[in-house]
């Protein structure tokens, strides 16, 4: 075939063994190239001719342990399977916001294939792990050329699909902070059908600190923004104000709802997105604190 | 341009030569020639190309041929040897009626098996719950639900007889 | 109105009700469903053949519009593409589709290739051919179609008004069907109470799990083509299209992974035909699911009208109808859905003075066809909320006011025809009510649980003025085996299968001794196509009338044979028994064959014919009803919208059961996608263009939002099928919508009248009965 010929949809395919492989392999393909994980959500795109890497790196082969815990931190690495968080008896008991959600996401053939990594790197507003990871107040692990650092969520998800990885950086991990024993947490999602993904969802954890009697609240919103969106401080203040108590809960739900401007698709209107983040924020926060 | 595989299926080694963008899918049904791993949809939505890879369905049209070479891929028709005779849990769908086009039929039993090994004691709503990715447009899912049910019952009979006889 | 043709014997008078059977009301596990959970069954794309090409559709990118160019060279430029055909290339470029059969609509024919026109998004343009599916793929973006856009019209309603752009030059309503009987005028004055109502029903697609497929070759210079198709009759425009005779077309059906209707229509076979009559080479075409999302025909959505006047008793006086049925850009079969929808307007209830109007209308939406139901269950959503409105509005009962107007038989039906077989829609409603029973309270004080049923009455077989007729072609075989062929199509419900289990009833071949070879269009004779629930009642007519004839005709040899009295015979087990005496099938075949008796049977089965007149909309509509009852549970969350199913049960008379467990199989199935139908499915478009064709946003229900299907069957023993049984493909699907928002009529005090019931219209219908008046949330609690 000549090279003049169009044939783009046929990329390289390129495998890497470890990180620092996949690392040296993404400088030298740029833009052009793709990493592939679990590929649930790169795949679909590559078959419906909407994405055509010149390119295809695959983080397959790279070995990984399942999740474990380091100095208080809840470490799952990337190419983790949705499967194997599941599984992991210590995500049950550390983390079983994080269980729950990936029981939510796709199905089982997704989540035997699909990994933590991948979709915190895919930043899909409407997941349910990119939410979970930022209701944690977790960090997100990235690695290139010139080193490991590491992001906070809160800094991570920037816009739809776009994250604070740059072009020649991968995530390698997750860290999430271990929940305490008097910690709450809360999530609640409404789909259209079963383990689609969420037309509306809230992560909430509720972090009891030892100075004070109203714990530390985070609360995140999916599908209701470009990005998985942390609610700040001023729509929480009726907490601060009243404490832990159902009348809070219904101002910071009404705040909640208030604040977001969600777009209408082919599933919900923005008018019944906001309806939901109302309800759902109410139902989760309940949840978190011991109201439900 | 083509890149020369090898794939394992059903106890087998193939050896094959691929675009990297062909998906295992394809290869499967096309190049190798399995009518039991089917066409759907692309996305991974339908459940119509389920596959085991090292015993865990996954979407074979959402996995390039080229990297499924260092795992044993297990179909439908690799669920019994070249006899005849079917596998128990076929024999349950047969008896339940559930089936009606068959196009789910393979994406179905696969997933099915595989809880089974997993959980034998799932209920009736864990059974949907694994089975969620597996459309059926035809049955309404009560037979399907009905035929894996009895199959779990029998597996948990023949654990607590220890038996593995028959 | 309706005429007994002579060689129509009365389908009641064949051995039925009373007489014991062996294998016909057994549920045996057949050779397809055998092969089926062996994943061995080859289907339309599973087929491979030798230098085989893959084709791909061009299509259009807008949804009204001029080409002005059409420009293949990068594409036949790309090296393994082999022929990129356009509308010059076709022989004969129409589809002419007179549906109705020529009563009344406008003729308009629908190109196979664009040409010059464009009418909606997704309309084939070009066809691609290359070595490979990938490269035919990036052949299909490299095909440029320049356009010069037109205003479009893109609701049906809109396309009635004098200015509306023309979709067709002829117009933009393809029908307008009348049914009138009585004085609706003063009747309707005359009334006690009068209620009206507007119900919206939507675009759904089929969504088979099998996308339209096929092969094609040409064989001695025959271009053959192995299909999902429910149809093979259309070899008759294939060969039309080619200009060829109709003896130069084979089309053989394989089994299908689904229909619904949606393989009723020609979809993959006139482009498969014009490639391998270009190239002289086998193809194949697969569309892709979003391909078929795009551009596959849907069921109609229909707007309408009732107004319906009743007496103090709840007796019905008077309805007057009005359904707009949005067509799409073409025909296709809409001139016969929305007459389903006409005749059926008023459901399974006498309404002595009826006026109905039914138009199909042309917009540049994706063209709309048959799907199961077929007009028919559109219109149960609008004429049982009208019989529940009916009653909140008479203080009476839903079932009180059902009890007052049910059809009895020899009673009339608005088109002016009786109804001849019993109506067991009563018995059905009892079953299904006693089976739902009371569950148990909401799970949380922000849900309500709410009950409710749907009554519903589907025809089977095709308008009587098609004079339908189906054959089967019956053959023992010197080794006691039997051959069966017939030109049925099978969708997977059964269709050859059920052919079996009847022939096996009256011959006695057990049924691991019979094959059954159907579809195709050369070597089985024909049973019309498999659709309008009419296979069991056409198809099995004609396998019984054949069994029993060949049984006839051995039955001399074998009474000699055996010294048998006239009538002793019994015919089980693969063998001929009389007085402690028996004869295999086989010896009593090779016997046959040295006395030169005739061992095969080839039946024409007509059906009972008729005329309808569109000019007075009095006359012959279908052979005959199946009516049946749903029942539901359901509980809705009043903040969020969900409505859970939590219980449903579905009865319908059918009959006389064939084969209990594909029956049961066949409700369960209707009913759920009737649920989708209900609460989920929708293909949304913008102007023409759909919002997404991606599977993954058409929502057909997964196992975990369905509840199990409890089935309930009435065997009334009267039906028009073989030994009275009735059809139930389609009639389960027809009550689900109007069962489910009657259910949540009773949860929540307020009526959803749009379809699907999403949560979102549930919270709005909320909102509006909360600001119309807060008090009757209250009550419902």
């Amino acid at each position: 075939m000549s090279a003049a010929a169009p044939n783009s949809s046929a990329f390289e395919y390129q495998t890497a063994d470890c990180w620092e492989e996949a690392i040296k392999l993404r400088a030298l393909w740029g833009e052009g190239a793709k990493l592939i994980a679990g590929g649930q959500s790169l795949v679909p795109m590559i078959n419906l001719r909407l994405a055509m890497p010149a390119a295809l790196i695959d983080l397959n082969p790279i070995v990984s342990s399942g999740p474990w815990l380091d100095q208080g931190e809840l470490v799952i690495p990337a190419m983790t399977r949705h499967r194997a968080v599941l599984d992991s008896p210590l995500v049950a008991t550390h983390f079983p916001m994080l269980a729950k959600a990936v029981g939510l996401v796709g199905n089982v053939r997704v989540r035997n294939r699909g990994t933590i990594g991948g979709s915190v790197s895919h930043a899909d507003p409407t997941g349910e792990i990119p939410c979970v990871v930022l209701a944690a107040g977790g960090r997100i692990v990235v690695q290139g050329p010139s080193g490991m650092r590491s992001v906070p969520a809160d800094d991570f998800f920037l816009t739809y699909l776009t994250t604070a990885t740059d072009l020649d950086e991968v995530v390698t991990e997750i860290r999430l902070p271990v929940a305490g024993d008097q910690d709450g947490w809360g999530f609640d999602e409404v789909t259209r059908r079963f383990s689609d993904f969420a037309t509306v969802e809230v992560a909430v954890s509720a972090r009891s600190r030892a100075s004070e009697e109203i714990p530390e609240l985070r609360v995140v919103l999916g599908g209701v923004a470009d990005r998985p969106l942390l609610l700040g401080e001023d729509i929480l203040e009726p907490f601060r104000r009243l404490g832990a108590d159902p009348q809070a809960i219904d101002e910071v739900a009404q705040n909640a709802a208030n604040s977001i401007s969600p777009e209408s698709d082919v599933h919900a209107s923005a008018d019944y997105r906001r309806r939901l983040t109302q309800v759902l924020t109410r139902r989760s926060l309940a949840q978190a604190v011991g109201l439900g | 341009m083509k890149t020369q595989i090898f794939l394992t299926v059903n106890g087998e080694q193939h050896e094959l030569w691929v675009r990297n963008d062909r998906t295992l899918l394809d290869a499967l049904h096309d190049d190798i020639g399995l009518p039991d791993v089917r066409y759907g949809c692309g996305e991974g939505v339908c459940g119509t190309c389920t596959v085991l890879a090292d015993n865990e369905p996954i979407n074979a049209c959402l996995t390039f041929a080229v990297q499924a070479q260092d795992v044993a891929i297990q179909t439908l028709s690799g669920l019994t040897n070249a006899s005849e005779e079917l596998h128990p849990l076929q024999k349950c769908f047969l008896e339940h009626g559930a089936a009606q086009c068959g196009f789910c039929t393979p994406g179905m039993v696969l997933t099915s098996k595989v809880l089974a090994q997993r959980n034998p004691s799932a209920t009736r709503q864990e059974i949907r719950y694994e089975l969620v990715g597996n459309l059926c447009r035809c049955t309404g899912y009560t037979k399907i639900v009905d035929a894996v049910e009895e199959y779990f019952g029998q597996v948990r009979e023949q654990a607590s007889t220890g038996g593995g006889d028959r | 109105m309706t005429e007994v043709l002579p060689d129509a014997p009365d389908v009641g008078s064949l051995p039925r009700t009373g007489e014991t059977y062996n294998i016909v009301g057994t549920s045996p596990a057949h050779h397809d469903f055998i092969e089926k959970v062996k994943g061995s069954l080859l289907y339309a794309a599973d087929w491979r053949l030798p230098g085989m090409l893959h084709a791909k559709l061009v299509r259009s990118q807008i949804a009204s519009g001029r080409i002005t160019r059409i420009d293949t060279s990068a594409a036949l430029a790309l090296p393994g593409v082999v022929a990129v055909l356009t509308a010059e290339d076709v022989p004969y470029n129409q589809i002419v589709e007179n549906a109705s059969g020529g009563l009344g609509e406008v003729t308009v024919s629908q190109p196979v290739l664009a040409a010059d026109r464009v009418r909606y998004a997704g309309e084939p343009i070009a066809v691609v051919a290359a070595t490979e599916p990938e490269i035919a793929a990036e052949a299909v973006d490299l095909v440029e179609v320049t356009y010069e856009e037109t205003p479009g019209v893109f609701d049906a309603e809109s396309a009635l008004a004098d200015d509306a752009p023309l979709v067709h030059e002829e117009g933009n309503v393809l029908v307008n069907w009348n049914i009138v009987r009585g004085d609706v005028e003063n009747e309707m004055a005359a009334a006690d109470v009068v209620v009206e109502g507007e119900y919206q029903s939507q675009h759904v697609e089929h969504a088979y799990l099998e996308p339209e497929s096929g092969v094609s070759w040409l064989e001695n210079d025959v271009v053959t083509l192995r299909i999902s198709t429910q149809v093979i009759e259309h070899a008759t425009e294939i060969a039309e299209i080619l200009e060829v005779p109709e003896s130069k077309v084979r089309v053989i059906a394989s089994y299908m992974g689904g229909g619904f209707g949606g393989k009723e229509d020609m979809t993959v076979e006139p482009y498969l035909a014009l490639v391998t009559w270009h190239t002289r080479k086998p193809a194949r075409m697969v569309w892709t699911r979003q391909e078929s999302m795009l551009a596959s025909t849907k069921r109609h959505p229909f707007l309408m009208r009732y107004r319906t006047g009743a007496r103090q008793d709840g007796t019905i006086v008077a309805q007057e109808v009005e359904i707009i049925g949005d067509a799409g850009a073409y025909p296709c079969l809409s001139a016969r859905v929305l007459f389903a929808g006409a005749a059926l307007a008023c459901g399974p209830y006498r309404v002595p003075s009826v006026r109905c109007t039914s138009r199909a209308v042309f917009t540049n939406n994706v063209p709309s066809s048959a799907f199961r139901g077929f007009g028919a269950m559109q219109v149960v959503f609008g004429y049982e909320s009208q019989m529940d409105q009916l009653a909140s509005k008479l203080g009476i009962s839903r079932e009180e006011v059902r009890d007052r107007n049910y059809y009895v038989k020899g009673d009339t039906i608005p088109s002016g025809d009786e109804i001849t077989t019993a109506v067991a829609v009563t018995q059905t409603r009892e079953l299904a009510l006693q089976e739902l029973g009371e569950g148990p309270p909401p799970t949380a004080s922000h849900k309500r649980v709410g009950r409710g049923f749907g009554c519903g009455m589907q025809p089977y077989g095709r308008t009587i003025w098609f004079r339908d007729h189906a054959s089967a072609w019956l053959t023992l075989q010197t080794d006691g085996s039997l051959l069966i062929r017939s030109g049925v199509t099978d969708l997977g419900a059964g269709q050859a299968a059920s052919l079996c289990q009847i022939a096996s009833e009256v011959l006695g071949a057990p049924l691991e001794s019979i094959s059954v070879y159907i579809g195709d269009t050369a070597l089985n004779p024909p049973a019309g196509g498999t659709f309008a629930t009419r296979q069991l009642y056409m198809s099995g007519n004609a396998i019984l009338r054949a069994s029993h004839d060949l049984r006839d005709q051995l039955t001399g040899v074998a009474e000699d044979l055996l010294d048998a009295a006239d009538g002793e015979l019994a015919w089980q087990g693969g063998k001929v028994q009389a007085g402690g005496r028996s004869l295999t099938l086989a010896d009593l075949a090779k016997e046959c064959q040295q006395r030169g008796v005739n061992t095969s049977n080839l039946y024409t089965w007509r059906a009972p014919g008729g005329k309808f007149d569109p000019s007075t909309g009095q006359g012959g509509t279908f052979p005959d009803y199946t009516f049946g009852t749903h029942a539901a549970e359901v509980e809705v969350d009043l903040e969020t919208g969900q409505v859970e199913v939590r219980r449903y049960v579905a009865s319908h008379d059918v009959g006389r059961q064939i084969n209990p467990v594909r029956v049961e199989g066949q409700i369960q199935g209707g009913a759920m996608q009737g649920l989708g139908y209900a609460l989920m499915e929708d293909c949304p478009l913008d102007e023409g263009q759909a919002v997404s064709t991606l599977f993954a946003n058409y929502l057909i229900p997964s196992s975990m939002d369905m509840p199990d299907i409890q089935v309930a069957v009435v065997e009334s023993g009267e039906g028009r099928g073989p030994l009275g049984a009735r059809g139930i493909g389609e009639p389960p699907v027809g009550p689900t919508a109007a069962t489910i928002a009657s259910a949540i009529e009773d949860a929540i005090g307020v009526r959803p009248t749009q379809l699907p019931i999403t949560p979102e219209r549930i919270l709005k219908l909320l909102d509006e009965a909360g600001s119309a008046g807060a008090q009757t949330g209250e009550e419902q609690a």
